[in-house]
């Protein structure tokens, strides 16, 4: 296949930690105004933010769907391609005017799944998935703090990780994806994503032997087919679950999309980065003597 | 790894493969795990074993908050004392439940509970919204117990109780069961009350939902005549006060101008004359099995299915409100499953297409496809027995079957140099270390997931669990078994 044309070893290194830091930066403050504004670090949806979501199949258009719904705080339509699939998503209702909204809906659209999230719920869930994401982030540094024991990489790793999670979550504000249980769920599952390829990359460098050109070159090649793979397989996902209007499933797939593309920046570029001016600085000390191998098992040789 | 022993015949190739230990072990589970999903056992809806999520079976969802505060005062005080007395400053059931905690069963502000507390000459130490364990539990049988009796194939009813042992929420899940229907049943409280025409159309109360001690099953009263009805019990407070209105008032002589009237929350739900044989009966002794005849037909079967939840309903301890709701029909259920099927070959399709153009050699692309294959299967496997799948759990599956590849390319990448599989003991050094990679980053996924299973945001449970599981299949299972099956494949 053809391989991104990116050498590894090319740029500079110094330019190479800037860039993606630059990216970070930016992400960092659109995150926290969205923060500032809304509570949370992503535009929360009905999930957190309490609300009103439906999805129909059917042959009517969006004007007539628009037109039926004439009267209720209708705030937004999403519409798959060709399928007949629309989500909807209303504001707040009360316990009444939800029983309403139910026999009103399913009187025209039978087969209709529609979801509601109280206020006060979403607020309790809401503390929920930051606190989860807070605990799934102080886990992922203690692993790759005992994984490597040196506090420059694993710092690294650990900056990757967070970096990629707000780049993604600045992405999604952008991009218009709110925050639900879903995408929560995604993000967690990226905190891990993120570190795979940054874990794969240090472990090769540190713990290897070899030129530090080789290592790196080695270390991008499997990284890139292997994060290829994970993003082959949720695109695919992304545009059966898009096309089937199945929304759960495609905005899953959107947050790991933007994660991974993400994840590949800080990896290849500011890891990569940051490592060849760790090992630039070692080698500028005397004293130091990188640790050799205690003893070449026979007949190993890379 | 041990050598094998001298005297057995040394195996190569696929001859050793399909020897090897961790090979077998693959393939048993996944001749196990298709068992579990497809050999028919109980009574099961589709064409496999595998449990869906009300996203993808059709069915309802509805979480309750409790209207009820829990109050931790200072210790020392006497609890059941500071119950009576907040009881009473707060005009509602105040219950203790532990030295230190009550269960204020109403909900308050923070001013109202303090000063209630203080009231009571105890010290406010803090409150959070939600009911004890008891009272949590009692409402998960009442609601078992109403829910239940609609015989619908599948009702989950779950308490989310936090660490404090406080519980805000009360979830319930009804597969086949439309929203309406289920914020019908769950949504009201159900009050029920017993009451007797006086004269015209007042009526005096006779006992209430807690006099009610058993409901049977709506029944053909005589069998087989095509009229229904709901027989129920009553306890001996409650046959002493019935016996007793009926003779006050007049219905054990005049039946038909004192009718017997139900009420749930309010609302009349049933109302008929006392039968002359009940009339006569009661009028010498208190009677504590009732019937409550419906009609005829379907229409008075349906009623008595209905009249049957209303008596059994009794009241909640606590009121509830409707927190959250959810619903897919069944038919879009159906949908979703075919979409998810579809994205899952896709997703297959995709990693398959890649890791050809990545390695163009079918010796190494196969075995990679087949172990990701396995690690599905053995995934879905065990899933039979202990989670459903949603929506969300489905694109876990789809995302462990990107990572799985991931891995093999590791290990791949790891073993084969330049084409070429060196040695045994350096292509098991080099394995080991592919492994510690793996592992590492496999640690950090269940870390970064177990925060979604402890903390019971309840749908994200399936995703977690499901990407918890594909990791540690793979890492397990699948990943050692493909390191060998690649170096005896690529080894001769």
């Amino acid at each position: 296949m053809d391989f991104p044309k990116y050498d590894i070893n090319k740029y500079d290194s110094k330019r190479m930690v800037a860039i993606p830091a630059a990216l970070f930066g930016i992400a960092l403050v659109i995150v926290i105004i969205t923060f500032a504004m809304t509570g949370m670090p992503v535009t929360p949806g009905i999930d957190f933010a309490g609300g009103t979501a439906v999805t129909i199949h059917t042959d009517d258009t969006k004007e007539e769907i628009i037109a039926f719904y004439d009267g209720y705080n209708l705030k937004a339509i999403d519409e798959g391609i060709g399928s007949g699939g629309y989500y909807l998503k209303f504001g707040p209702m009360s316990n009444e005017e939800m029983m309403k909204f139910n026999a009103y809906t399913l009187a025209e659209y039978p087969d209709a799944s529609i979801d509601q999230i109280g206020a006060n719920f979403g607020a309790t869930l809401q503390s929920q998935a930051m606190w989860a994401i807070f605990i799934a982030f102080i886990g992922m540094a203690v692993v790759v703090f005992i994984a490597f024991r040196k506090i420059i990489p694993a710092v690294t790793v650990v900056c990757a990780g967070i970096a990629d999670i707000t780049i993604t979550a600045a992405v999604m504000n952008i991009v218009g994806i709110e925050l639900s249980l879903a995408t929560t769920a995604a993000l967690l599952m990226l905190i891990g994503y993120s570190v795979d390829s940054n874990i794969l990359l240090t472990t090769k460098v540190l713990k290897r032997q070899g030129t530090l050109e080789e290592k790196l070159s080695g270390a991008f090649r499997t990284g890139i087919i292997m994060t290829t793979t994970t993003l082959g397989a949720i695109v695919a996902m992304f545009i059966v679950a898009f096309i089937g209007q199945v929304p759960t499933l495609y905005n899953i797939a959107a947050v790991l999309i933007i994660g991974l593309i993400t994840d590949i920046i800080f990896t290849w570029v500011f890891n990569a980065g940051i490592l060849r001016l760790y090992f630039a600085k070692m080698e500028e000390k005397p004293q130091y003597t990188p640790k050799q191998p205690k003893k070449n098992i026979k007949g190993a040789k890379q | 790894m041990s050598a094998p022993k001298k005297e057995k015949k040394v195996y190569t190739g696929w001859a050793a493969v399909i020897r090897d230990p961790r090979v077998i072990l693959v393939l048993v589970l996944v001749a196990l795990s298709l068992a579990a999903i497809f050999v028919p056992f109980g009574d099961r809806e589709g064409a496999t074993n595998l449990q869906f999520g009300l996203d993808l079976e059709g069915g309802s969802w509805i979480q309750l908050e409790f209207q009820s505060e829990v109050v931790t005062i200072g210790q020392g005080a006497d609890v059941n004392a500071v119950a009576e007395s907040m009881g009473k400053t707060l005009d509602c059931t105040v219950v203790p439940i532990d030295e230190t905690k009550v269960e204020v069963q109403k909900s308050a502000t923070e001013g109202e509970l303090r000063a209630a507390v203080e009231a009571a000459g105890a010290k406010f130490v803090g409150y959070e919204p939600g009911v004890g364990t008891e009272t949590a539990d009692s409402v998960k049988r009442i609601l078992e117990s109403k829910l239940n009796s609609l015989g619908t194939s599948d009702v989950k009813i779950n308490t989310l109780t936090n660490i404090n042992g406080v519980s805000q929420y009360v979830r319930v899940e009804m597969a086949g069961v439309d929203m309406q229907t289920a914020q019908e049943l769950v949504g009201t409280q159900g009050l029920f009350e017993l009451r007797i025409v006086t004269t015209g159309n007042e009526t005096a109360h006779v006992l209430y939902g807690d006099s009610v001690v058993s409901v049977q099953t709506p029944s053909q009263n005589p069998a087989g005549s095509d009229n229904w009805g709901v027989g129920f019990g009553i306890n001996n407070e409650g046959a002493a006060a019935l016996q007793q209105a009926c003779i006050y008032y007049g219905a054990t002589t005049n039946p038909s101008a004192h009718e017997l009237v139900m009420y749930l929350d309010g609302n009349l739900v049933y109302s008929a004359p006392l039968s002359s044989d009940l009339a006569a009966s009661i009028s010498k002794n208190p009677v504590n099995s009732l019937y409550a005849g419906t009609g005829s037909g379907d229409a008075g079967k349906a009623q008595a299915q209905e009249l049957e939840i209303h008596l059994r309903a009794g009241a909640l301890p606590v009121e509830v409100e409707i927190a959250g709701s959810g619903s897919t029909s069944a038919v879009l259920g159906d949908y979703f499953k075919v979409i998810c099927v579809i994205a899952g070959i896709a997703a297959l399709a995709a990693v398959a297409l890649l890791v050809y153009l990545r390695y163009r050699t079918p010796q190494i692309v196969l075995p990679m496809i087949g172990t990701n294959v396995a690690e599905i299967i053995i995934l879905l496997g065990i899933a039979v027995f202990i989670q459903q799948l949603d929506i969300a759990a489905i694109a876990a599956l789809i995302a462990v079957l990107g990572t799985g590849i991931d891995q093999l390319v590791i290990i791949t990448d790891e073993v084969i140099h330049e084409g070429r599989v060196p040695s045994q003991a350096l292509y098991l050094k080099r394995l080991k270390r592919a492994l510690v990679i793996i592992m590492t980053s496999a640690a950090t996924v269940i870390i970064a997931m177990i925060p979604l299973i402890v903390m019971d945001l309840s749908t994200l449970k399936g995703f977690a669990i499901i990407s918890i599981l594909g990791v540690l299949i793979g890492v397990v299972i699948t990943r050692p078994a493909y390191g060998r099956i690649v170096m005896e494949i690529l080894g001769k």
